[in-house]
């Protein structure tokens, strides 16, 4: 399903047209050139002004659309009320803290699972299968263990990041070619230098592949976990919105939407992406 | 090169080792969870044995089966619509430089919004319920579907295309013999994603807004503390989205890039 390993799969000049399209699509997300950062604004507009077109002469209840100004007014609200800040802060908090679990454990266990190629072949389907149980299906087991708590939401953050960080980051070490661990050893390499000089940068790409992926699903699993177990937790982002869709606010429930859009624009662009294309650089393409 | 004799020999030992070693860490696994109930003893509903897990689904049949049968039928209406919708605008997004740039910033942003943070929206816009659920999927699968296609309609090579405009086919059977086959590899790779989400997708929405299905039935019965029905729930959950996978759309992704794949320029 989704754990898959990196692209690898393609021939090498079909990743060349791959790298190409992708360029191309980048340059118009205006992610390069401050020129196209209106073109990539534009669609945005436009769909701003078909809303408010289509609100305007509909004029649907409030609980069903409300302008686009109602929607910003309720953003201004969250914020000068310090909701927003606060739940940022907390919703953003428990993501990093998934994170450093599920990588602090799951990449070196990862790294263990790829150094034996039967034992990596053994654990690949039950790695499959725990991943295709989305984090959200143990929700009400974690409750019944944790109540509705902390270590509910964290848990299946925790869960939901931990398959994809373990399967890319043993398929990292499975796919380094093996001469380059064959003529470090003609050369006199022990285990651990093998270890820490090709397996473990070898494998980064991937495991950084993995992680993009697992932050992705952590980021759902958080949100879903927050709509869950919101209430006693003090809030979050997740919370935010379905909060607001019982009191049939709508136009906090579009804030929060936009901002969850937006918080996780900034997570994938500013940080994601810039690392694993650096990881990749530096580490990366080793054929 | 294998001998003949080792073709002969070869696929009954490794067809059974790839069958065999796999089960070996579902096993191990079953061992612990067998021995630590039996060692410590938990109450039902915090952990029972995997013998009434495994029994779980046969004591409550009708319902099992009623549940898992309303979650699928959810799914497919929502990943049908959401795989001709993604197709049909990912192809003209790749065909034409104007859509692809009018859709590709707000398709990043839907994308990383997608699935579950719409719930709470599309509750309010079709009340709980299979509209609502169907939406979710859509949301979930329409982007990954959409952005694939529109990947591999760019990946054609331009000279095929040419090539059958000059021997004076049409516009329209260009795009059905050439550009539509040519990515193929592609489209079957987002609509193997895209419902892979969707499934996720549908346990969120109806764990919310449904009064049926998978999701819907897992929290009901942990108001009754049925940890064996909640168990037995999330396993087949994993199970279903792995058919679907494996055996159902990884064949057919498979079978589509030997059929239509690498498309790649002559060398």
């Amino acid at each position: 399903m989704t754990v898959r390993p990196p692209p690898t799969t393609a021939t090498g000049k079909d990743l060349g047209a791959v790298r190409a399209a992708q360029g191309e699509t980048r340059a118009f997300l205006g992610l390069s050139g401050a020129g196209s950062v209106f073109r990539s604004l534009l669609p945005f507009a436009v769909v701003i002004v078909a809303w408010w077109i289509i609100w305007a002469v509909f004029r649907p209840p409030e609980i069903i659309l409300v302008s686009p100004a109602r929607v910003f007014q309720s953003l201004i609200e969250t914020v000068v009320e310090g909701t927003l800040p606060a739940y940022i802060n907390l919703s953003l908090a428990r993501l990093g803290f998934g994170t450093l679990v599920a990588v602090g454990l799951g990449v070196p266990f990862g790294w263990l699972l790829g150094l034996d190629e039967s034992v990596a072949s053994s654990v690949e389907p039950m790695l499959r299968f725990f991943n295709a149980v989305s984090g959200i299906a143990w929700l009400p087991a974690m409750i019944i263990w944790f109540g509705f708590t902390e270590t509910t939401v964290q848990a299946i953050i925790i869960y939901t990041m931990a398959f994809p960080v373990v399967f890319n980051a043993m398929i990292g070490v499975r796919t380094i070619p093996r001469r380059y661990r064959d003529a470090c050893r003609t050369m006199g390499a022990g285990n651990f230098r093998i270890i820490r000089d090709v397996y473990m940068p070898g494998s980064f790409p991937s495991v950084m592949t993995g992680l993009r992926l697992g932050i992705g699903f952590g980021w759902r699993a958080l949100i879903a976990g927050e709509f869950v177990v919101g209430t006693s937790i003090g809030g979050g982002l997740g919370f935010l919105i379905f909060d607001a869709r019982t009191q049939g606010d709508i136009g906090r429930v579009m804030a929060g939407m936009i901002l969850l859009g937006v918080l996780w624009l900034i997570v994938d662009r500013l940080i994601l992406r810039p690392v694993e294309e650096y990881t990749n650089q530096r580490w990366g393409a080793v054929q | 090169m294998t001998s003949i004799a080792d073709a002969y020999t070869e696929p009954l030992a490794t067809k059974l080792k790839r069958w065999l070693v796999p089960v070996i860490p579902f096993l191990l696994l079953l061992g612990i969870w067998a021995s630590a109930v039996a060692i410590y003893d938990p109450p039902i509903g915090t952990l029972p044995g995997p013998d009434l897990v495994g029994r779980a689904p046969f004591a409550n049949s009708e319902q099992y089966l009623s549940n898992i049968w309303a979650s699928i039928q959810r799914l497919v209406a929502g990943f049908v619509v959401a795989a001709t919708s993604g197709i049909v605008v990912g192809v003209a997004a790749g065909l034409n430089k104007r859509i692809a740039e009018f859709l590709g910033p707000l398709t990043t942003f839907m994308s990383a919004l997608s699935g579950i943070a719409w719930i709470p929206l599309a509750v309010a816009w079709f009340g709980p319920g299979t509209g609502m659920v169907v939406f979710i999927v859509w949301n979930a699968a329409f982007f990954l579907i959409f952005s694939n296609t529109m990947l591999g309609v760019r990946l054609v090579p331009k000279v095929l295309e040419n090539g059958m405009l000059t021997m004076g086919a049409s516009r329209l059977q260009v795009i059905l013999q050439v550009t539509i086959p040519g990515s193929m590899p592609y489209i079957m790779s987002g609509l193997r994603s895209g419902l892979g989400f969707g499934w996720r997708a549908v346990i969120a929405a109806e764990l919310v807004g449904a009064a049926s299905g998978l999701g819907y039935w897992i929290f009901e019965q942990r108001d009754f503390s049925r940890m064996d029905n909640i168990i037995a729930a999330a396993l087949t959950i994993g199970v279903i989205g792995m058919v679907m996978d494996r055996w159902l759309l990884a064949r057919l992704e498979r079978r589509t890039i030997e059929r239509w794949g690498l498309v790649g320029t002559d060398e």
